[in-house]
């Protein structure tokens, strides 16, 4: 069994060390690339989304390299994500025998647990669930990391250095074997990136980053919005978390503790009033709660065509000229340049400092 | 008459900051009596989910001496209207929507915008119809007095009947009253006499949701083009909703959007059906299920059925031409194919 699975963000590295650790054969794929992009956008229906088009296109790329099984994620509700499965199943089997495993979001403790038991015969119960718990923790550090490097690096006299040290430390963690070595490295990081920190400065602008699941997550396909924002010294604040998530849909979902529907329902109202799956209602509950905590701007970012965010994007608008906050809506597919965003997002940042000057006169 | 302001109002974010809501009028026992006092009228736009229910919900009203309006069929004013109002990336569907729904504010009281999730056990409606009433809010800068949102998420009788209350609340009607209307409209819907087909050269089947085929200006068109030439078309609305799940089940378990599902049993039963020559997958640009739908259809369904197909996508440029030329090709090939 030769496994391959999409990637997404810096769950990648923590999830094959999972799996190595295991003894299962990953087939090592390289990060999502204009190669990766082209591969799936040719293998895909035009008018899929963007987030179908990069999976398929890193399943061909771990297939082409010799995978025999294929490991997705797909979750029911109102939004496309729960018919990926199917419809990719379709172009990857073609001319090719493989083992297809489909993971449900809904259940995605039980899913995973049967899938490692399936794949490492040889590995224990124990052993199996540790490193479930394990790869969990590593995501919820590797989160903890990235929130620290996006509050320091604009606090910074050079951001390229917090970012650097973010990445190395991200890099540890992921192939770390031990529960407390992940803390201990997770702390010693931040303190780092905290130490480059220039003491008395002007607290810098703050945006909220809020939209779709994947496209918040993946670097390569928000083309490193993150990085771009805190190099021109702006604090950025993302809602959506790669740990948090798996944490949420595992752990707290599995034993019942988590309804974040309600949670982020009571934050949309009164723009959004219902759930719309995907990502929808938790855009605009996170973007007006950052409305109302003194945020300086607001990035909705999506794939071109995404259902739950257009109908959130109807709110946002809304949203942004009651509360008088800058927004900057960012609707991405293949043929995004990572220049038009730099220019976009440039003139964005402009227009929110030269307001928080015209305040501060 | 009571008459909705067009989004023209001026928010005053100093308001909204005090209380974290958009400004509503407050509520006094005046003003609810104002109202009550006022002339309702209820006004439905004819797209969407109209073309499946639009029946049933006219006679609910109706049932309940309330004022209907219906906007008038698609016009090339109303789709550039809902074109300009819509966030560009919505599908034609809702743009077409919120052109109607524009249509009517100066003429009723209230909109009729119900919020439908789900009405079956086993499938969901897309993320636009969950969103619909919000949609219409938020692009018009109403209060929710004014729109009529009952929420239909469940097959239970109970959240049919919380569903009733709403509506019948919002027009100042009873529970008891509502739900005698609605049991009445339900039976009158039921009993809808099925399309009446004359006789015909062949047979062409269209696969495309209720709001697309029906609409005079979209999947009118296509079909008014086949009847020029003595064709008959058959759509997923022409076989019985309960047969369409059950092929559903059947060949495609995995749909779980519960339109595309009416659309892929359609497909299945019609690709069997030996009086039916053909298969024209109907769908508009931006439209999520679809962009999937219909590329699992070809691929499992239409590739091996040995008859030709057609997907035609629609998007508010298309020209007639355009179209003409595509189903006229179509149309003989599949002359073309019978003759061999």
């Amino acid at each position: 069994m030769r496994v391959t699975y999409a990637h997404m963000g810096y769950m990648n590295a923590p999830v094959r060390h999972m799996l190595e650790s295991l003894a299962v054969e990953v087939v090592a794929t390289p990060p999502v690339s204009e190669r990766t992009m082209e591969l799936g956008t040719r293998y895909s229906p035009e008018g899929a989304c963007l987030p179908y088009k990069i999976s398929t296109g890193t399943l061909l790329e771990g297939l082409d390299s010799g995978a025999d099984t294929v490991v997705t994620m797909c979750g029911a509700g109102k939004c496309r994500f729960g018919f990926y499965g199917t419809v990719q199943k379709i172009v990857l089997a073609r001319g090719r025998k493989i083992a297809f495993h489909t993971l449900d979001t809904e259940r995605l403790l039980t899913d995973l647990y049967r899938f490692l038991r399936q794949a490492a015969p040889a590995a224990g119960r124990l052993a199996v669930a540790k490193h479930i718990a394990l790869v969990i923790k590593k995501l919820r550090a590797l989160d903890a990391l990235n929130d620290a490097k996006n509050f320091y690096a604009p606090r910074a006299a050079n951001p390229q250095r917090v970012i650097d040290t973010c990445d190395y430390g991200a890099g540890e963690i992921a192939g770390s074997d031990d529960f407390a070595e992940v803390n201990s490295c997770r702390e010693l990081v931040t303190e780092t990136m905290r130490s480059y920190c220039r003491a008395g400065a002007h607290p810098p602008p703050k945006v909220a980053l809020v939209g779709e699941f994947y496209l918040l997550l993946e670097p390569y396909a928000n083309r490193w919005i993150e990085n771009a924002l805190v190099r021109q010294g702006v604090e950025v604040k993302r809602f959506v978390h790669t740990g948090g998530w798996a944490y949420a849909k595992t752990l707290l979902q599995f034993f019942g503790f988590f309804d974040e529907e309600r949670e982020y329902l009571a934050q949309a109202r009164p723009y959004l009033n219902h759930h719309v799956g995907g990502e929808g209602l938790k855009s605009v509950g996170t973007a007006l709660w950052s409305a109302r905590h003194g945020y300086d701007g607001i990035i909705h970012i999506f794939p071109f065509g995404c259902m739950p965010e257009v109908v959130a994007r109807y709110a946002l608008k809304n949203v942004a000229a009651d509360y008088g906050l800058p927004l900057l809506t960012l609707s991405i597919d293949e043929h995004a340049s990572e220049v038009g965003l730099a220019t976009r997002l440039e003139a964005f940042v402009d227009c929110i400092k030269r307001k928080n000057q015209g305040s501060r006169l | 008459m009571a008459r909705l302001q067009l989004p023209a109002i001026k928010r005053d974010p100093a308001k909204i900051l005090a209380n974290g809501k958009a400004t509503a009028p407050p509520v006094t026992e005046k003003n609810v009596k104002e109202e009550k006092a006022m002339s309702i009228n209820v006004g439905i736009p004819q797209a969407l989910l109209y073309h499946e229910f639009g029946e049933l919900w006219r006679n609910f009203f109706t049932n309940l001496d309330i004022p209907v309006t219906v906007s008038g069929a698609t016009t090339k004013r109303v789709l550039d209207r809902g074109t300009s109002l819509a966030e560009d990336e919505s599908c034609l569907p809702l743009k077409l929507y919120l052109g109607h729904a524009e249509s009517l504010l100066g003429s009723c009281s209230h909109l009729f915008v119900p919020r439908i999730v789900r009405y079956h056990r086993d499938f969901f409606l897309c993320a636009k119809f969950a969103g619909l009433p919000d949609i219409v809010r938020n692009t018009f800068g109403l209060n929710a007095g004014q729109v009529i949102a009952p929420n239909i998420d469940g097959y239970r009788p109970l959240c049919r009947l919380g569903a009733i209350r709403t509506a019948a609340g919002a027009v100042g009607r009873s529970l008891l009253a509502g739900a005698a209307s609605y049991r009445r409209a339900l039976q009158t819907w039921r009993q809808r006499p099925p399309a009446a087909g004359g006789p015909a050269v062949g047979k062409v089947a269209l696969i495309g949701h209720s709001y697309v085929l029906r609409d005079p200006f979209l999947g009118g068109e296509i079909i008014a083009l086949l009847a020029a030439r003595g064709v008959a078309t058959v759509t997923p609305a022409d076989l019985d909703g309960k047969a369409a799940y059950a092929e559903t089940r059947r060949h495609a378990p995995e749909v779980y959007w519960q339109l595309s599902a009416r659309l892929a049993g359609a497909a299945c039963h019609y690709a069997r059906r030996p009086d039916v020559a053909g298969l024209v997958l109907v769908s508009c640009f931006g439209c999520g299920p679809d962009s999937l739908m219909n590329e699992y259809l070809e691929q499992q369904v239409l590739k091996d059925c040995g008859k030709p197909y057609l997907v035609l996508s629609l998007d508010e440029q298309t020209g007639r031409a355009g179209v003409a030329t595509r189903v006229e090709a179509f149309w003989d090939l599949v002359e073309r194919r019978r003759r061999q």
